[in-house]
């Protein structure tokens, strides 16, 4: 029983990596009707996928295709495994993430989802071109704790601080930490809107979101990660 | 205009696609299927980031080019893939321009189709390639990367305020915007006595708002003016770059069709990178019928082209493209570092002479620190972009632009992570006569000395 139970974990984690979320929903079900603790397969199956799947995107081994695929698959088979109200035991935390209005690139902040997803956060990518009042709603509904914000263009980059706004006029804005990237925005402008943290790259957002997590209410914000010199 | 319509027909009756299944199975798995069908896997060459192959170049041409026909474009307004025949992108590419004057007078220029080692030098394009820049600066910034004779046409920068309000895209206040931004850098080029220089805009239009109020009456002028069409990742056709596709074609403006393609992204290494880039070309030309097509291709993990990666993808890429047809390519330096610095100076140097001898025939000059901060940007950086693309397509084979980049190289990609923020375009401009600060030049004319040491003579 044990062996069997190992090898279906072992293909699980093979599964995972290759990104393919169909069959990683099927093997997932099986290990449900068997009662395996859902802890054991994120330790022994989905952990290890991704901090391959991680190592292997520094290292220019796989790319971002793969990095989302694999993602979504692991995505998948928590979401067969738990109960939503036992989620929040088997994820760091919830990002609502988007490009904001007005702006349509999005490969930066896939990059961005992808790397958070591949280390144990649960993501909510609403895309691009959202709208202020998305971001804010989605964030409520989900449970989220941190919302994510990307722009590329300077006329759109305004619409950052109407989220921020946004919370506040309903009286949440302690309920979420709002971090902002990408090519139209500074720390300064960070500073400006209020917004808890800014980062210069993907590696440095999962950095600023675990730090957030951790300690974000100690910290004088916002939290600057990789600031030119 | 029969044209495009055949290209809008194809958006609502292509076969339907998810456009995830598009970008994230599609374009990898055909991506792998050329490397390996055309024995392009692993030949990225971190030694060399020059290539200096030519038969590597055309077999990238002829991959890029199986990949255009066998994948065509996406439609993310529609769902719908978007695909052409092998004679409607032969009839496309045959049919492109070979050359385009631009300007007025004694300003105007010529853009021509080169190829690698061509001894006549590209159009030099001057900007501060997408930097927010203070309403106030504006006019003086683009006042002094005028005032070089050596730079040919101008991009403006993207305007931060109009009489002090926020432009926010989609608003009417964008719309304002677009003719702003062309009436204030055509006073910059009338106040440094260049009235007939080209132009190409609208740069800071998020939208359709500003570009469609940019080439109004009083705005930029269709005949002195490239337009921009630029899609945020290759071969994603949306409506809102066909609205600027179809504006240009409607008033006989000349056109950029564009796209930016990040190593480590869809296409995935190096070599897919350079796949992409080709495929990119071919499909825009066939779908927009354009003056001149940029491709840039970035290192995803510096947002910049300046890495060992992305000079060497950029390089081969600009070669295949140039060998394998005659379309006029326009080329971005992208730098991480900022202004007063020596290593803006060195990443301006490898990426423009990687450019200029693999064949581009426009090239735009400087992105300092990555267009992070606003008023980063000066004119000497771009003084000193064109006087290393002109010297370097007139002085320099492949074979000597390789060493050159070898040699320059190792002065700074072990700081693109955490590069410079060098100063601020008031910090190291003297405003009152638009001259670089002493440290400023200081720094500019070391880096030349270096250069002549290794090779690349002085543009006078």
């Amino acid at each position: 029983m044990l062996e069997e139970i190992s090898e279906y974990l072992e293909k699980l984690r093979s599964t995972i990596l290759s990104g393919d979320s169909d069959s990683a929903r099927e093997i997932a079900k099986i290990l449900k009707e068997k009662n395996v603790n859902p802890v054991d397969v994120v330790n022994n199956a989905i952990k290890p996928a991704m901090d391959e799947m991680g190592k292997k995107y520094e290292n220019l081994e796989v790319f971002l295709p793969e990095l989302v695929l694999a993602g979504e698959a692991a995505q998948e088979v928590l979401e067969v495994l738990l109960p939503k109200e036992m989620e929040s035991s088997f994820i760091k935390g919830k990002v609502v993430i988007g490009t904001i209005y007005g702006d349509i690139h999005d490969i930066g902040k896939n990059i961005v989802a992808a790397i958070l997803r591949a280390n144990g956060y649960k993501v909510i990518d609403l895309g691009y071109d959202v709208p202020p009042r998305n971001f804010v709603e989605t964030a409520k509904k989900e449970g989220a704790k941190i919302i994510g914000m990307s722009c590329l263009l300077t006329p759109s980059m305004f619409y950052m601080r109407d989220v921020i706004t946004r919370l506040i006029d309903e009286g949440i804005r302690d309920k979420f930490y709002v971090i902002i990237g990408g090519a139209a925005v500074y720390p300064d402008w960070a500073r400006e809107i209020g917004a808890d943290g800014w980062a210069k790259d993907a590696e440095r957002a999962v950095q600023l979101c675990d730090t957030l997590l951790e300690k974000g209410h100690e910290l004088p914000k916002p939290v600057i990660l990789g600031e030119w010199r | 205009m029969d044209l495009l319509f055949n290209v809008l027909d194809k958006t609502l009756t292509g076969p339907p696609m998810e456009k995830h299944e598009f970008e994230l199975k599609l374009v990898p798995r055909v991506t792998r299927e050329v490397l390996k069908e055309h024995g392009l896997e692993r030949t990225f060459d971190p030694n060399n980031p020059i290539n200096t192959d030519l038969s590597l170049a055309e077999d990238f041409y002829r991959a890029g080019y199986d990949f255009a026909i066998r994948v065509g474009m996406f439609c993310p307004d529609t769902g719908r893939r978007v695909i052409f025949t092998e004679e409607e992108i032969k009839q496309a590419l045959r049919d492109a321009p070979r050359e385009v004057v631009l300007g007025y007078g004694k300003d105007s220029v010529v853009i021509r189709s080169r190829k690698p080692e061509d001894g006549i030098p590209p159009v030099a394009e001057g900007s501060a390639l997408g930097m927010a820049v203070s309403e106030e600066y504006f006019i003086p910034l683009c006042m002094t990367i005028a005032q070089y004779k050596v730079i040919d046409i101008i991009l403006a920068p993207t305007l931060d305020r109009i009489n002090g309000r926020e432009i926010r895209a989609r608003t009417p206040y964008e719309t304002i915007m677009g003719m702003y931004e062309a009436k204030y850098v055509k006073e910059a080029l009338r106040r440094v006595g260049r009235p007939g220089m080209p132009l190409h805009g609208v740069e800071g239009a998020p939208t359709e708002y500003a570009y469609i109020s940019g080439f109004l009456p009083g705005g930029y002028d269709p005949e002195r003016t490239i337009g921009i069409a630029l899609i945020p990742e290759p071969i994603i056709l949306s409506y809102q770059i066909m609205h600027r596709v179809v504006t240009n074609h409607l008033i006989g403006s000349p056109l950029e069709a564009g796209h930016m393609l990040n190593i480590g992204g869809y296409f995935g290494p190096p070599e897919g990178a350079v796949v992409g880039a080709v495929a990119a070309q071919i499909l825009q030309t066939v779908s927009m019928f354009p003056t001149v097509v940029e491709s840039t291709i970035l290192d995803a993990r510096f947002f910049s082209n300046t890495s060992r990666e992305a000079l060497w993808a950029t390089s081969t890429s600009m070669q295949a493209r140039t060998l394998g047809n005659h379309v006029m390519n326009l080329g971005i330096t992208s730098q991480v570092s900022g202004p007063c610095t020596d290593m803006l100076l060195y990443e301006t140097t490898t990426i423009t002479i990687a450019d200029s001898v693999s064949g581009v025939s426009i090239e735009i000059g400087t992105r300092p620190a990555a267009c992070r901060y606003k008023d980063h940007g000066s004119g000497l950086e771009n003084k000193f972009f064109a006087e290393v693309l002109k010297s370097s397509a007139k002085n320099l084979k492949l074979s000597d632009a390789n060493e050159i980049v070898k040699a320059i190289l190792p002065k700074y990609e072990g700081r693109l992570r955490d590069p410079p923020k060098g100063k601020s375009f008031i910090e190291c401009t003297d405003l009152k006569t638009l001259q670089p600060t002493r440290e400023w030049l200081e720094i500019y004319e070391r880096v030349w000395r270096e250069l002549e040491d290794l090779g690349l003579p002085r543009w006078e």
